[in-house]
């Protein structure tokens, strides 16, 4: 591992997001730029994977190795690639539809697993990249280019939905305050498991009024503001009960005695086997009876 | 002397016995050993009991995990005791581990039998023909059809399809639900389909990869239903620009398992409303899923349109699990453990995919009467082979185009009388995929026993299409275009 001095611009890659200009998510990437500078590892060892979807476009605009996977498998692939290398960052980015509507059975496999991961979705409650349909974020009764009388589904709520299945880090952000959003990125990433950042990232063209920037400017509020304790689960659980009715930033949960890592209980149970046995040996085990 | 507390000891039978020991570990007094010898019967080593030191505790028998393994011993006298075991040569009537449907034979009912409820056809005022793109065109087919169900993921370029149902249905008392997914979305489908109504899906290449499961199971299950595939271009992630690379999967690859379905070829947005109509019709005649086959191109683009003289009133099935008395016999189901059942069954399968390569196939020929270059081409492909045929006979070339409607069955009827009509004719299949419609040709001459005539190929990937004037330079040179050897 190496840790080297990095500025935001070495993450940066020569690719012009295709965004349309506003995004949301332009933020993020700014944002993640700084956070990835403030952790010092070298962009040669972040694996950064994405799903499909405007927001899973990230990866190639960074310098870390990147992979914009199957829509709604960017966590399976992470895990995939954690366990192969997990001595390499990896990143995960996605969208709301991306990692609560076709990628939603593997959170919480992801979430119970337990792998260092840090998982980031840009959650703009619409399906941007296919021209404005419902996502599983979208509030009761919004009108979508699918649900043209209003929506009859109640949305997934992602902060509820990560923590009860025992993340050991879930936080919120919003592009709208960049530097805010740089930070608990980067308290993200250095957490030592699965974490989960859900960014409020306005589409700009085909999001609600309520959704953008200006209105998350107004109305976001700071968790440290309301005198939340990050490592009071419970008292997470009932501020992210307030997902789409108040925009709280900053860590929600945060476990104070991180448990080990799947990768890190793989390794322990290789060293607990000894010393290899050598192949002839394994051989043996298997064939003896069979001559 | 009268015996009262006898506890009887335990007798084997060793044809139920699978050798798992677990009445050894039980038994206080170790009298029961593994044995040596295979049962001729079993395959397997039953244990041996050796009773000398046994108490009668029956800790054994409770610890038998087979029925019959080991059982009380009869008493003298006795006629029975304990589980009535049945001997290695029993009737196999009296075995209660058996297929339960067989157990009570064919089952007896007084509710009233269901029948056809046939659909309607009712008239359509005569309109001025429609501008509209290719999947408003496959929506209003549908709609035309009696479809009033639908359920989807957005995927480009198949969305708009889609759309224009959710906005629509709700209308007619119908409704779109948007899935979580495309495994979702093709298993509502099961779901509608085993109720016995019309339902459809709008998708793309990466989605029907994931709808293949679903379409086997109702394949399986003999269920109707449409699946509407705008091809992308492929593989993975690919584009969104058309290609027609599912061909293989449409024809060859529906999920796992012994399955074929009506694969239909539109080439103009009047096709788009005419096949998707005609699916339904065809889903429910052979209660199979039929897919569309349409390309990106066809799904965006926009043409004229002309309804069609009726629309249907969609009637219910005899066999429809629909939820009332006379439907309440109805199983819909695609799992057949009996191995004899699931051959019989799938001999049924291969009897109604027999009976529509009979019956069901579709092809437009154009100038082949007198043709000496037959272009073989479907979908957006077929149109600009169209416009390479009148190049080619303004260019004193008799050039004809065979566009096979159906892909599965393929046309391969018609192929044979213009083949035997114009034994030296060349064939150039033109097409927007790595000769996967070249495929279905050389298969189908095969299995018809034809010899191939030369075959020529023009093939273009990755979302670009064969061009017109690409196709006439082909022809003229006797040249492929991008095929290379040994794809197929």
């Amino acid at each position: 591992m190496t840790t080297v001095a990095l500025g935001p611009k070495d993450f940066k890659s020569e690719l012009k997001p295709i965004w349309c200009p506003g995004c949301g998510d332009f933020g993020v990437l700014q944002a993640l730029y700084r956070a990835l500078s403030g952790i010092g590892r070298a962009p040669h060892e972040i694996a950064f994977v994405s799903g499909i979807g405007c927001s899973s476009r990230i990866p190639g605009y960074t310098t870390a190795y990147g992979f914009n996977t199957v829509h709604g498998r960017a966590l399976p692939i992470a895990q995939g690639i954690k366990l192969a290398r997990p001595e390499l960052l990896v990143l995960v980015a996605g969208g709301d539809g991306d990692g609560f509507s076709i990628g939603g059975g593997h959170v919480a496999h992801a979430v119970r697993r337990n792998f260092d991961l840090t998982y980031l979705v840009m959650d703009n409650q619409i399906y941007g990249l296919t021209k404005g349909q419902l996502s599983p974020t979208s509030p009761h009764g919004l009108e979508t280019a699918t649900s043209p009388y209003g929506s009859l589904e109640d949305p997934v709520n992602p902060l509820a939905y990560v923590l009860s299945y025992g993340a050991g880090f879930v936080a919120q952000g919003t592009p709208a305050d960049m530097p805010g959003l740089a930070k608990i990125v980067e308290e993200a990433i250095r957490y030592p498991g699965f974490a989960f950042v859900n960014i409020q990232s306005p589409c700009v063209t085909y999001g609600q009024e309520v959704q953008q920037m200006k209105v998350h400017k107004a109305t976001m509020k700071t968790l440290a503001s309301v005198g939340h304790d990050q490592t009071d689960r419970i008292a997470a659980m009932r501020l992210a009960q307030d997902y789409g009715k108040a925009l709280y930033t900053g860590v929600f949960y945060r476990n104070p005695e991180p448990p080990p890592t799947f990768e890190a209980l793989v390794r322990e149970r290789q060293t607990a086997q000894g010393e290899r046995p050598a192949r002839e040996k394994i051989l043996d085990r298997y064939l003896q009876r069979a001559t | 002397m009268a015996r009262l507390d006898l506890r009887p000891r335990p007798a084997l039978q060793p044809e139920y016995c699978k050798g798992c020991l677990r009445c050894v570990d039980a038994c206080p007094k170790d009298c029961i050993t593994q044995a040596g010898d295979l049962n001729a019967t079993t395959g397997v080593r039953p244990v041996v009991l050796h009773l000398d030191d046994c108490n009668g505790c029956q800790l054994c028998i409770q610890a038998c995990p087979e029925p019959y393994g080991l059982v009380p011993q009869k008493a003298p006298g006795e006629t029975a005791s304990g589980a009535k075991a049945p001997t290695a040569a029993h009737d196999p009537g009296e075995f209660e581990l058996e297929d339960p449907t067989h157990l009570f034979g064919a089952k007896t009912s007084t509710l009233p039998a269901p029948v056809d409820l046939p659909g309607l056809a009712l008239a359509l005022p005569t309109t001025e023909p429609l501008m509209l793109k290719g999947t408003y065109a496959a929506a209003l087919g549908a709609l035309l059809a009696g479809c009033r169900h639908v359920f989807g993921y957005p995927i480009t370029p198949s969305t708009e399809g889609a759309e224009l149902m959710a906005k629509v249905l709700p209308h007619l008392g119908g409704s779109f639900v948007q899935a979580v997914s495309e495994v979702a979305a093709i298993n509502m489908m099961y779901g509608c389909a085993g109720a016995g109504l019309p339902c459809m899906t709008f998708t793309s290449s990466p989605g029907f990869s994931l709808m293949l499961e679903g379409i086997s199971y109702m394949i399986g299950a003999e269920l109707p239903g449409v699946v509407m595939n705008v091809m992308r271009g492929g593989p993975g992630l690919g584009n969104i620009a058309p290609e027609q690379a599912d061909i293989k999967l449409m024809t060859r690859g529906l999920g796992h398992g012994n399955t074929h379905a009506i694969v239909l070829a539109p080439s103009t947005p009047q096709e788009m409303l005419d096949l998707s109509r005609l699916a339904f019709e065809l889903a429910f005649a052979y209660r199979n899923p039929v897919i569309i086959a349409a390309d990106g191109y066809l799904g965006q683009m926009a043409g004229v349109v002309r309804l069609p003289a009726t629309l249907t009133r969609p009637g219910l099935p005899a066999w429809a699990v629909w939820g009332d008395r006379a439907h309440r016999m109805n199983l819909v189901c695609s799992i057949q453990l009996s191995d004899t059942d699931l051959e019989a069954h799938n001999h049924h399968l291969n009897d109604k995919y027999a009976d529509i390569t009979k019956k069901e196939q579709r092809a437009e020929t154009w100038l082949c009467d007198d043709a000496e270059v037959l272009l073989v081409a479907c979908n957006t492909p077929a149109r600009m082979a169209k416009g390479a045929v009148m190049d080619l006979r303004e260019a004193g070339v008799a050039a004809g185009l065979v566009r096979p409607i159906t892909l599965w069955p393929f046309p391969i009827d018609e192929m044979r009388a213009i083949l035997t009509k114009r034994p030296r004719a060349r064939v150039v299949v033109v097409e927007a995929s790595p000769g996967q419609l070249e495929d279905e040709l050389r298969l189908a001459l095969s299995h018809a026993g034809l010899a191939p005539p030369p075959i020529q190929s023009v093939r273009r990937m990755g979302g670009v299409l064969p061009q017109r004037g690409e196709i006439v330079a082909a022809v003229l040179a006797g040249q492929d275009v991008a095929a290379s050897g040994g794809v197929a």
